[in-house]
């Protein structure tokens, strides 16, 4: 079992506790009454006065002698300051511009998207219009060879009627033929 | 004859390599230079005047929307970054959040004019404006950090830009509870403590007076930092933690006049924010107008700003999804240990739009 060893330091610490809490309680009593509250009041009005006047002094032989002071050095100051605010204030519209051009930039390019898709399409449109015309001039070549296949066929048939009528002749011939030779045997 | 040393348990032991260490280490902490804060790798997105908006690169980016922090006007920005593996920025640029911080900087006598509402109308509001752009998002999640965590909850109940989440914590929304003097509290609210003139004259408030300030609301005399160093200045790690500690609480910002005046007399002497009526720009920044999903961290062990002081928002804000919770840290202990960023992901990490 380890025995605590007596420390010194830790006795005086313990020490000036006890004696900072006795400063303190009596300094507490010595102060905390309205009295003296207002009396500290009347000696800082006092001192104030008092540095005001030397302030006043200050000021007046500075200016007699031209010499900048901690006022003159406070408007410098203001001066900086309201410039600061003042590019600040340029740089939150140029914020605003940057967003409107960003948004604007948006827009466009959902423009350009769409346009993209139109180009494509009437490209397709356009193929389709030169398939559309080879097929019709194909249509075109086509009526005119049925055309002239049915001016073919009509002359066909013509030429068909023409061949009846011819038939029809040679069979009429046939049909008269064997008359003339009987009435020629019996003379 | 053998001699007895008498109470020889009561004489600490001298170990020599021990003591050495814990000396040197003293002598470095109190006068080597102090600790670099801030580690992160980042990007300038904008800037104006003193004020720089950071871009902190996700390590792989899982989430679509990203962080936007707000830290007090009190503090330094490194509060957020300030050690590698401790630091709330680090954790959550590893776990796939893109990051932006807002550094407001440090305000010369020129700024003395800065009030609350140009710090959210003219630098918080076009902050944000940026951070979305750049990050390329519809929609951010803005995280305020103690007084930050006021400034994001003011913003949030004016904005137009599109906040989905709201992350505040240590947060100061119902000014009625105070700590400090009770007398002094009174006094001021009564009017007894002008601070007008007072600002009138400085300008800004000085970084000591503000330090002050927070001093003399918790112990005006406090030495007790330094004899606890002593105490375990012998661990190097220790000492590594207590200076970053230390420069957190004297490493203050002077505050701008305006926004001074605004903060006490709007905000701590009128409770304002509580009661809708703070006007900010040409606006009511009335915490009804919050409809973002809303996460509320409270330390239990903050003896800075009380939870009566942060829990009000969630009866004040018109958000339908909104978490209260309070975690078993202090004021600083919660952003110092990087816990923030932990606890920040466990709730932001379904509402950020995982990818």
């Amino acid at each position: 079992m380890s025995e605590k060893k007596y420390d010194p330091y830790e006795s005086f610490h313990k020490l000036s506790l006890l004696w900072e809490k006795q400063i303190n309680d009596f300094i507490y009593l010595w102060t905390n009454n309205n009295e003296f509250v207002k009396m500290s009041n009347f000696g800082t009005e006092v001192q104030t006065r008092y540095l005001e006047q030397l302030k006043k002094n200050q000021e007046a032989f500075a200016s007699v002698l031209n010499l900048p002071t901690k006022s003159d050095v406070t408007n410098v100051a203001n001066l900086t300051i309201q410039a600061e605010e003042k590019m600040e204030a340029l740089e939150e519209q140029i914020w605003d511009l940057q967003d409107s051009v960003k948004s604007q930039s948006k827009e466009i390019a959902s423009v350009v998207e769409v346009s993209q898709e139109i180009i494509k399409l009437t490209k397709q449109l356009k193929q389709e219009l030169v398939k559309s015309k080879k097929e019709l001039a194909d249509t075109k070549s086509l009526h005119a060879e049925l055309q002239e296949m049915k001016f073919e066929l009509l002359k066909l048939s013509n030429f068909k009627e023409e061949l009846d009528a011819i038939k029809g002749l040679i069979e009429k011939e046939k049909t008269e033929q064997p008359v003339l030779s009987s009435a020629g045997s019996s003379k | 004859m053998a001699i007895e040393t008498p109470f020889k348990n009561l004489i600490p032991e001298l170990n020599y390599e021990k003591e050495t260490n814990r000396w040197k280490n003293v002598v470095k902490a109190l006068t080597g230079p102090a600790p670099k804060m801030g580690h992160s790798p980042r990007n300038e997105v904008w800037r104006k005047n003193k004020s720089v908006l950071w871009h902190y690169p996700a390590k792989q980016k899982k989430y679509e929307i990203p962080l936007f922090f707000v830290y007090s006007l009190f503090n330094k920005p490194y509060i957020l970054d300030v050690a590698p593996k401790t630091s709330v920025i680090e954790g959550l640029t590893n776990l796939g959040y893109e990051v932006y911080l807002l550094d407001w900087g440090t305000p010369g006598y020129e700024d003395k004019k800065i009030g609350l509402d140009t710090y959210i109308d003219k630098y918080l509001r076009t902050a944000v404006k940026r951070a979305i752009r750049h990050s390329g998002a519809d929609e951010i999640t803005v995280v305020g950090y103690c007084l930050g965590g006021t400034i994001a909850s003011i913003y949030a109940s004016i904005a137009d830009e599109p906040i989905k989440n709201l992350i505040v914590a240590t947060v100061p929304i119902d000014f009625k509870p105070a700590i400090g003097p009770d007398k002094w509290t009174e006094g001021f609210r009564n009017g007894d403590i002008n601070i007008d003139s007072f600002i009138d004259v400085y300008g800004n408030i000085p970084p000591k007076m503000v330090e002050g300030m927070f001093r003399a609301m918790q112990a005006p005399v406090y030495f007790t930092n330094y004899t606890m160093l002593l105490s375990r200045a012998h661990d190097q790690r220790y000492v590594d933690k207590w200076q970053r500690m230390n420069k957190w609480t004297v490493d203050q910002v002077p505050f701008a006049g305006e926004a001074y005046r605004q903060l006490a007399n709007e905000l701590f002497k009128q409770n304002k924010l509580v009661k809708g009526e703070l006007v900010i720009g040409n606006k009511k920044a009335d915490l009804k107008n919050i409809k973002a999903n809303l996460y509320v961290i409270s330390g239990s062990r903050d003896h800075l700003i009380l939870e009566d002081q942060s829990k009000p928002i969630m009866d004040l804000v018109s958000s339908e999804d909104k978490t209260y919770v309070v975690v078993e840290t202090g004021h600083v202990g919660l952003a110092l240990s990087g816990l923030f960023g932990k606890i920040v992901d466990q709730w932001a990490s379904s509402r950020s739009n995982p990818l």
